[in-house]
C-alpha cells in the first residue's frame, strides 16, 4: 500500500511519514499543492491524506484538480477548522473522509483502513460472526459467549464489544468510540466512556486469567489475545 | 377596528406623538379661543355700556322735567320707543327673547315709577343692594334673570334715582352661538390634525419599522445583505443608510474574526498535533516502563488544552455572530435518549440517580454537532457538579411553541455568587475543575438557534437548567 501525505507543517509531516511507515504503509510525502499533484499524477498511490490549509492551493481545490484528471484513490481529509463546511460533508458522501486537528494517530490509521477497505470491497462488511481468543460474537443472534460462558450484555455493551472486536489488535480511541457506537462528534470532559469500558471488562474478563481488553493510556482501548 | 387593533396601534410611537401634538394643539387653540372670546364680550359691552349710558341720562333728563302727573305716561312712552329702537349689535329674531329693559323712577315726591319687564319688587330688591355711582353702568343680578343687567343710575333730586336696566340678552345669544361654533370646528379641527399627523407619522414609523425588521431579518447567516435605500436623502434613508455601512462593518469583522480564528486554530493545532502524534508514536513502540506513565500525562495534558482552545475558538466565533450552524431536523427526545444511554453508567458510578421523561417527537432545526455538544456540557455539568446520591430529572417537552430541555437536581444548587454570570466566560465555582467555559458554549449555541437558556433554583433545594429552542415547523405529510 502506497500512500501520499500532502502536509506543509514540517512536524506533523515527520510525524505521520513515521507512524504509517510503522503500520506498515510505504509513504510519499509533499509540502505544498503543486508537488503533491505531480506526484498524484503518476497514479500509483492507493490513498491521500491531504492537509487542507496548504501554502499554495486550497486542499479542497487540489482534490477536485486530482479528480478531474481521473485521480480515484479514497482521500482522508485534515482540517484544523472543527466546524467542517458543506464541501468537506460533500466530499465525505462520496467516499472520502475528514479529521479534524488534533487528531489521536490511532484515528487516523483507523479511518485509513476504512478508506482502503471500502475502495478495495465497495460492499459492507458481511462477517456474521466474529471471534478474538476464546471470545465469540454471533452478529445475528446478537449474543457474545467467553469460553462455554454466555455473556450477559445490554444492546449497548454488545455493540461497544462488536466495535472492539472489529479492531481486534488495533488502538480504538474515545473519539472513536462516540463516533462508530453512538454515532456521536462528540468530546466529553468526563470518564462516561471509560465507564462503559469498565463495565464491559468485567463482564467479559470476569474470573479470567487472559485479559482481553486493554488500557493504553493517554490514547485509548485495545482489544487483543496476547 | 377591532379593538385589538386599536390596542396596538395605541402602543406605537405614532400614537404617542400625534396623541402629544394634538392635545398641544387643541390646548394651543382653545386658550387662543379664549382670548378672542374675552376680548369680544368686552367690546359687544363696552358698546352696549356706551349706548345705555346715553340712554340713561336722556331718561333721567325728561323725568326731571317732565311734570309730575304726566311723568307717568310720559316715561311709558319714552320706554315703549326705546325698546323698539335698534340697539347696537341686535338681531331681531322673530319669536325669540329680546333684549329686555326698565327703566325706574324713584323720589320721595312721588310713588316708584317702573316700566318694564319683570316685577318690581324683585328689580327694587336687587337695586337696593348695589352701591351706584352715577352715571357709571353696573352689573347687577336681578332674580328671574340668567343674565345680569347693566343698569345706570342718576341722581333725582336728593333722596331719589332714576335707573336704566338693560339685559343684552341677544350680544349673550350671539357669543354662545360664537362659542358653539367654535367648539365644534374645534372638535373638526383637532381630529383632523390627529388624523394628519397620525396618518404622518404612522408612515414614517412604518419605514423605521421595515428597517427593524430588515435588521431583525439579517441575522448572523446573511451579513452580505443590506437593506433597501430609497431614493430620498431624509433620515430615514439616512438611518438606512448608515446601518448598511455598520452592517459593512460587522460584515468585515466577522470576517476577519474568523480569519482570525482559522488561523489560530490552525496555527496552534498543527503543532500540537505534530507533538501529541510523536508522543503517540513514543507510547506505542516503546517497552520500557518507565517513561509510559509521563507520556500519558503529557498526551491528556495536551487533550485538555485543545479542548479549552476549540472551546474558547468556538465561543469568539458564537459571540461574534459567527458561528456556523448548520441545521437539520432532529429528535431532541431522542437525541437526549442516546445521550443518557452514554451517561447513564457514569452517573450510576457517582450513584447519581437518573429519571427522564422524554415527550415523543420534539422535532427542532438544529446542527446536530453543536447542540450534542451543548447538551454533553450540562451532563458532563451534572457529573462532575452533583454529590454522589444525589438525583437528577431530565425532561424533554414541548412549551407553547418551544421545545425545551429540563434539567432538575436535588444537588447544592448554583453558588449565589455566580448566580447572575454562570453563562459568561470562565465563570466558575471555586472547586470546580472545569476550564468555566462550558455554561457560557450552551448559551452561545442556544443564542445561534434562537433559544436561550436559563437557570434556577429549586425552592426544594437543588438547581435547574432550561434550555429552550424553537420548534421546526410542523411538516403535513
Amino acid at each position: 500500500m502506497r500512500l501520499l501525505v500532502v502536509e506543509d507543517d514540517p512536524g506533523i509531516q515527520q510525524f505521520l511519514k513515521r507512524a504509517l511507515f510503522e503500520a506498515g504503509y510505504q509513504v510519499d510525502v509533499a509540502s505544498d499543492a503543486t508537488t503533491a499533484e505531480t506526484l498524484a499524477l503518476e497514479g500509483v498511490h492507493d490513498a491521500f491524506i491531504i492537509d487542507l490549509g496548504l501554502p499554495d492551493m486550497d486542499g479542497l481545490d487540489l482534490i477536485a484538480r486530482c479528480r478531474s484528471q481521473g485521480i480515484l484513490a479514497p482521500v482522508l481529509i485534515l482540517s484544523a477548522r472543527r466546524s467542517v463546511d458543506e464541501r468537506v460533508r460533500g466530499l465525505e458522501q462520496g467516499g472520502d473522509d475528514y479529521l479534524t486537528k488534533p487528531f489521536a494517530l490511532a484515528e487516523l490509521l483507523a479511518r485509513l483502513r476504512n478508506l482502503l477497505r471500502r475502495a478495495a470491497t465497495p460492499q459492507a462488511d458481511s462477517a456474521t460472526k466474529l471471534s478474538v481468543g476464546d471470545l465469540q460474537l454471533d452478529l445475528i443472534r446478537r449474543d457474545a459467549r467467553r469460553g462455554d460462558r454466555t455473556l450477559q450484555l445490554t444492546p449497548q455493551e454488545f455493540s461497544l464489544l462488536e466495535y472492539l472486536c472489529r479492531n481486534a489488535g488495533r488502538v480504538v480511541t474515545r473519539t472513536m468510540i462516540l463516533d462508530h457506537v453512538w454515532r456521536m462528534r462528540i468530546d466529553p470532559q468526563t470518564n462516561v466512556v471509560d465507564v462503559h469500558i469498565y463495565r464491559l471488562r468485567s463482564k467479559v474478563d470476569h474470573e479470567s486469567a487472559k485479559p482481553l481488553i486493554h488500557t493504553i493510556r493517554g490514547v485509548g482501548y485495545v482489544l487483543k489475545d496476547s | 377596528m377591532s379593538s385589538k387593533t386599536v390596542s396596538t396601534l395605541r402602543s406605537t410611537a405614532a400614537w404617542r406623538m400625534s396623541a402629544k401634538t394634538t392635545i398641544a394643539f387643541a390646548v394651543g387653540s382653545a386658550i387662543a379661543f379664549a382670548i378672542m372670546y374675552m376680548m369680544a364680550a368686552r367690546e359687544v359691552q363696552r358698546r352696549s355700556d356706551a349706548w345705555l349710558s346715553g340712554e340713561a341720562g336722556v331718561l333721567s333728563d325728561i323725568s326731571l322735567k317732565t311734570p309730575r302727573d304726566a311723568l307717568n305716561d310720559r316715561i311709558v312712552e319714552e320706554v315703549a320707543e326705546l325698546a323698539s329702537r335698534e340697539v347696537p349689535g341686535e338681531l331681531n329674531i322673530k319669536g325669540r327673547q329680546v333684549n329686555t329693559v326698565f327703566f325706574l323712577v324713584t323720589g320721595k315726591d312721588i310713588p316708584p315709577i317702573f316700566v318694564g319687564t319683570g316685577s318690581r319688587e324683585d328689580v327694587l330688591s336687587a337695586l337696593n343692594a348695589v352701591q351706584f355711582e352715577p352715571g357709571v353702568p353696573q352689573s347687577v343680578h336681578i332674580a328671574g334673570w340668567k343674565k345680569p343687567f347693566r343698569v345706570v343710575y342718576h341722581p333725582r333730586g336728593s333722596d331719589g334715582g332714576t335707573y336704566l336696566g338693560f339685559a343684552d340678552i341677544d350680544a349673550a345669544r350671539m357669543l354662545r352661538r360664537l362659542t358653539i361654533g367654535f367648539v365644534l370646528v374645534w372638535c373638526g379641527m383637532v381630529m383632523l390634525g390627529f388624523l394628519i399627523s397620525f396618518g404622518g407619522a404612522y408612515r414614517t414609523l412604518m419605514r423605521v419599522e421595515r428597517i427593524t425588521e430588515a435588521v431583525d431579518r439579517i441575522g448572523s447567516e446573511d451579513l452580505a445583505s443590506r437593506l433597501p435605500v430609497s431614493n430620498s436623502s431624509d433620515e430615514i434613508a439616512r438611518l438606512s443608510a448608515t446601518f448598511n455601512r455598520m452592517l459593512a462593518r460587522i460584515e468585515a469583522s466577522v470576517k476577519q474574526l474568523r480569519l482570525i480564528t482559522d488561523s489560530v486554530a490552525h496555527d496552534m493545532k498543527s503543532p500540537v498535533t505534530s507533538i501529541r502524534g510523536s508522543l503517540e508514536i513514543a507510547l506505542s513502540d516503546g517497552q520500557d516502563g518507565r517513561w509510559r506513565e509521563p507520556v500519558a500525562n503529557a498526551i491528556e495534558s495536551l487533550d485538555g488544552l485543545l479542548r479549552m482552545l476549540n472551546t474558547t475558538l468556538d465561543l469568539a466565533e458564537a459571540e461574534a455572530g459567527a458561528l456556523r450552524v448548520q441545521k437539520e431536523p432532529l429528535d431532541l427526545s431522542e437525541l437526549m435518549q442516546q445521550l443518557t444511554d452514554l451517561y447513564h453508567p457514569a452517573m450510576a458510578e457517582h450513584r447519581q440517580e437518573l429519571s427522564l421523561k422524554l415527550e415523543s417527537q420534539v422535532i427542532v432545526d438544529a446542527d446536530p454537532v453543536l447542540l450534542n455538544r451543548a447538551l454533553v456540557n450540562l451532563l458532563d455539568n451534572e457529573l462532575t457538579h452533583l454529590p454522589t446520591g444525589s438525583s437528577i430529572t431530565i425532561s424533554v417537552q414541548v412549551v407553547g411553541n418551544a421545545a425545551q430541555v429540563l434539567i432538575k437536581d436535588n444537588g447544592p444548587g448554583f453558588p449565589a455568587e455566580l448566580r447572575d454570570r454562570v453563562f459568561d466566560r470562565f465563570v466558575k465555582g471555586a472547586h470546580s475543575k472545569g476550564h468555566g467555559l462550558g455554561l457560557a458554549f450552551v448559551n452561545a449555541v442556544a443564542q445561534a438557534h434562537g433559544g436561550n437558556v436559563s437557570i434556577a433554583d429549586v425552592t426544594t433545594g437543588g438547581a435547574e437548567i432550561s434550555l429552550k429552542l424553537p420548534m421546526a415547523p410542523v411538516l403535513t405529510a
